[in-house]
């Protein structure tokens, strides 16, 4: 009897395990397509690295609401995404999305940008 | 003298009728070294066509056939001169414009052939053994007038573009508005036929005009249509006199066609005026002294150049210029004013030290406006970014050659002093103040500053560093990748960056991030009239002129830009000229997509549309296929990073052999 419980409370982690890793996979790519299709990658890149036109989103991306408070009232170059185009359950994907990207290697680990020193002596 | 009566005309007619049926003669002895001339181009193209992807031709192959064909062009312009020896001497009118452009040491005419230059064309060819000037085919004019743009910013030497006055003018002009936004000097010879009764219907009258100048003459500084050949002399040593004295810009001469078929009856009767070159105007002695003086005292000066080194000897000055003061300077770089590893090159702080600044030096600034506000495009707004009290002083030739009609002035900015004058030719009088008006112990405070501006560049380079790290395995490749990849493959030769696009910042700016950019020729600036359809041309006239210098031409290729006018690329193969392409393949007109979005959510009803319109997908364009098409060695499209080394080691075997290469790079946005 106390075998039987044991064994449905790992059935049921298992499944519940298993449903939230495809909730999540579902999420990450929903998060996807919204990024690509209202224009996230334009300046930051297909997978957030960022680059001049647009800052990094990942590592470090920043939780969804501190996300949605500054595309709502962005002040800058970057263009606004007020709720009725880009709902907060979106911003949520999107954020699911840029954690899932794979880490850029450091720049020492790299050989072509190691050697590179600031000034000419 | 020269006869110009209607009989002697069509004397001179049938004269023509006869030489131009001797040239044909001797033309039909040409086809097989024609051919064999080509075939360099046809082993290149069958060679990449086997190994397009990653391997280039042998450099012992390509040896082989560039010596050859030079033997093969050396053989048939003997022949050519032999075949006409009777006729060798100065006879037509084309002949003796000529004679006044090799006066002027004219290396190049860039062109695509018209009629209403037939005589000039012939004349270059036959009379002046293709040499200075020399026929460089270009595939459409806009691309003509792009080299000779590039042409000059590399040899620092002005080149000639010919076409109809008409309807080659109308390709050229956009590349022409670019020059004259780039202060670039530029000799437009435009054929036309004034006289109505010599033109033979049809055609003839298509492309004749009134006034074939008025076209360009809102960009141009200078133009005439001169109607004898010793009116076309004097005009032509005038043109480039006018347009090689700062402020430099294109002028246009109309060259009416009967006059180049006229013939001269006696040469001697016809003089070339000696050109001098004009001393650029230096600034006012007294208000570059007080200039001298505010500077040095001033707690935080910022120097701003824009089109300040006109040669090498400008970046030289700027430095001292800088280094006398420690001040720091903020390189807009339509020239390379400023070495970008140089400590006092703060360019990536400008917006910083802009705002703290006490005093501003603008040197040759065209938007010195747009240097002391910040701008919010999309809220149409303005607000000035600079400290209440700030002292502003300008040194340019702004004021010097103005025209009404096209914009490019930008918005009228208020200064405290205002010298015209050309800001190099200046600089040697303003370092001699700075040094008269610097006490030793000044001296010693201002070099206090060193080790803080020093520290400034170190932290601004390692940012760039970290932010070249990000997304350096990423498909699309990243634009730091595609440039730090190329950057070390060329790093070792005497490189030259000949252009990027219609902006650097459309690949981020990389180049100027982190390459060591230590060379007024290492960079050219872009098409200054924000102009697309620039970069490819521009590139291919500037590694024309760089072939000679011994130095080794790399162009970042955007991809719109490159379908303006990517028959550059053929030229660049029918006249070997090495230069290492690498496309930004962002396979989009991204800059365009990117302000599309920022309207459509500024208007809040969809933001999803912005690559309609904007995006060059569907099919995609295969740049190396195209290249290849045109005889040019190619690799790609890369999409895997990995793939770019290999690429790019055996493209710069090809260029380091004497020809052109691409290498297809698929690119993030920016
Ligand atoms: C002659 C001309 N036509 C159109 C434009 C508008 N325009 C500015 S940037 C740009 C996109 C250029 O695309 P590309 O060269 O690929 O650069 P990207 O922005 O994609 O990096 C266009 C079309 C222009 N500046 N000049
Ligand atoms: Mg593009």
């Amino acid at each position: 009897m106390k075998m039987t419980a044991l064994a449905n409370i790992l059935i049921f982690l298992c499944l519940f395990g298993a449903n939230f890793a495809v909730a999540q996979d579902i999420a990450i790519e929903r998060g996807e397509q919204t990024y690509m299709r209202v224009g996230c990658y334009e300046c930051h890149g297909t997978d957030g690295k960022g680059n001049e036109a647009g800052p990094p989103l990942t590592p470090d991306t920043l939780p969804p609401e501190a996300i949605a408070n500054f595309v709502r009232f962005s002040p800058g170059r970057m263009p606004v995404y007020p709720e009725e185009i880009l709902s907060d359950a979106e911003i949520s994907d999107i954020v699911a999305y840029l954690d899932s990207v794979k880490p850029s290697p450091d720049a020492d680990s790299i050989d072509i940008l190691r050697g590179l020193v600031s000034e000419e002596n | 003298m020269v006869s110009s009566s209607k009989e002697s005309k069509s004397e001179v007619g049938r004269r023509n009728f006869l030489k131009t049926a001797v040239v044909a003669g001797a033309a039909t002895t040409l086809p097989d070294e024609v051919s064999a001339a080509d075939s360099p181009t046809q082993a290149i193209k069958s060679d990449a066509q086997t190994k397009r992807g990653l391997a280039a031709p042998s450099t012992e192959q390509m040896n082989m056939e560039a010596s050859t064909l030079d033997q093969l062009a050396e053989a048939s312009s003997e022949q050519l001169a032999s075949s006409n020896s009777a006729d060798t001497a100065s006879s037509f009118g084309s002949d003796f414009m000529i004679d006044v452009m090799k006066s002027l040491d004219l290396d190049y005419v860039f062109s695509n052939p018209g009629s209403s230059f037939l005589g000039l064309h012939e004349s270059i060819t036959v009379y002046g053994g293709n040499s200075k000037p020399e026929f460089i085919t270009c595939m459409h004019e806009e691309s003509a007038a792009a080299m000779a743009n590039g042409y000059y910013k590399a040899a620092l030497k002005p080149a000639a573009i010919m076409c109809h006055g008409t309807v080659g003018l109308q390709h050229a002009a956009m590349n022409i508005y670019n020059a004259w936004c780039d202060r670039v000097p530029l000799i437009a010879i435009l054929g036309n036929t004034i006289d109505a009764a010599d033109r033979m219907g049809g055609t003839t009258w298509r492309h004749s005009a009134q006034d074939p100048a008025a076209m360009v003459r809102d960009f141009t500084k200078w133009d005439d249509q001169p109607a004898s050949l010793q009116a076309f002399a004097e005009s032509m040593v005038r043109g480039w006199k006018i347009s090689t004295t700062p402020p430099m810009e294109p002028i246009a001469l109309t060259v009416d066609s009967t006059l180049q078929e006229m013939k001269v009856d006696d040469r001697d009767g016809l003089a070339i005026p000696k050109f001098t070159p004009s001393e650029p105007p230096q600034g006012e002695r007294g208000a570059v002294r007080e200039t001298a003086g505010l500077l040095v005292d001033a707690e935080s000066p910022v120097i701003i150049a824009d089109r300040l080194a006109r040669t090498p000897e400008g970046m030289s000055l700027l430095v001292e210029l800088a280094e006398l003061l420690n001040a720091p300077v903020i390189d807009i770089a339509s020239r390379q004013n400023m070495p970008t590893k140089h400590y006092l090159n703060q360019t990536r702080q400008s917006g910083r030290l802009i705002s703290q600044a006490d005093l501003i030096l603008g040197l040759e600034v065209t938007d010195f406006w747009g240097q002391i506000n910040s701008v919010n495009r999309a809220e149409m707004t303005s607000e000035p970014r600079v400290k209440e009290g700030v002292k502003l002083i300008t040194i340019s030739v702004n004021d010097l050659y103005m025209k009404s009609n096209y914009q490019d002035f930008q918005r009228y900015a208020p200064v405290d002093i205002s010298i015209s004058g050309d800001a190099e030719a200046t600089l040697p009088v303003l370092i001699e103040e700075v040094k008269e008006a610097m006490s030793r112990s000044r001296s010693r405070a201002l070099s206090r500053k060193e080790k803080m501006f020093r520290k400034m560049h170190a932290d601004s380079f390692e940012e760039s560093r970290q932010l070249a790290a990000s997304g350096w395995n990423s498909s699309p490749v990243s634009t730091a990748r595609m440039c730090m990849e190329l950057y070390e493959q060329i790093k070792t030769e005497d490189w030259a960056l000949v252009s990027v696009g219609a902006s650097e910042r459309f690949v981020s700016s990389w180049p100027h991030r982190l390459w060591d950019i230590d060379e007024h020729y290492r960079y050219l600036g872009i098409g200054a009239g924000g102009g697309v359809g620039y970069g490819l041309p521009a590139a291919v006239g500037a590694a024309l002129a760089n072939k000679e210098l011994g130095r080794f031409s790399v162009n970042i290729q955007c991809d719109g830009d490159f379908m303006y006018a990517n028959g550059a690329l053929w030229t660049a193969a029918h006249h070997r000229i090495p230069l290492l392409t690498v496309m930004h393949n962002n396979r989009a007109y991204a800059q365009e997509t990117m302000l599309v979005q920022g309207t459509a959510n500024r208007r809040k009803r969809g933001v999803d549309k912005a690559p309609i319109g904007t995006v060059i997908q569907d099919p995609n364009i295969d740049y190396a296929k195209l290249a290849e098409g045109m005889g040019v060695w190619s690799a790609g499209p890369i999409e895997d990073p990995e793939d770019l080394r290999p690429a790019l080691i055996e493209a710069v075997k090809v260029v380091k052999s004497g020809y052109p290469a691409l290498v297809d790079v698929v690119t993030q946005m920016r």
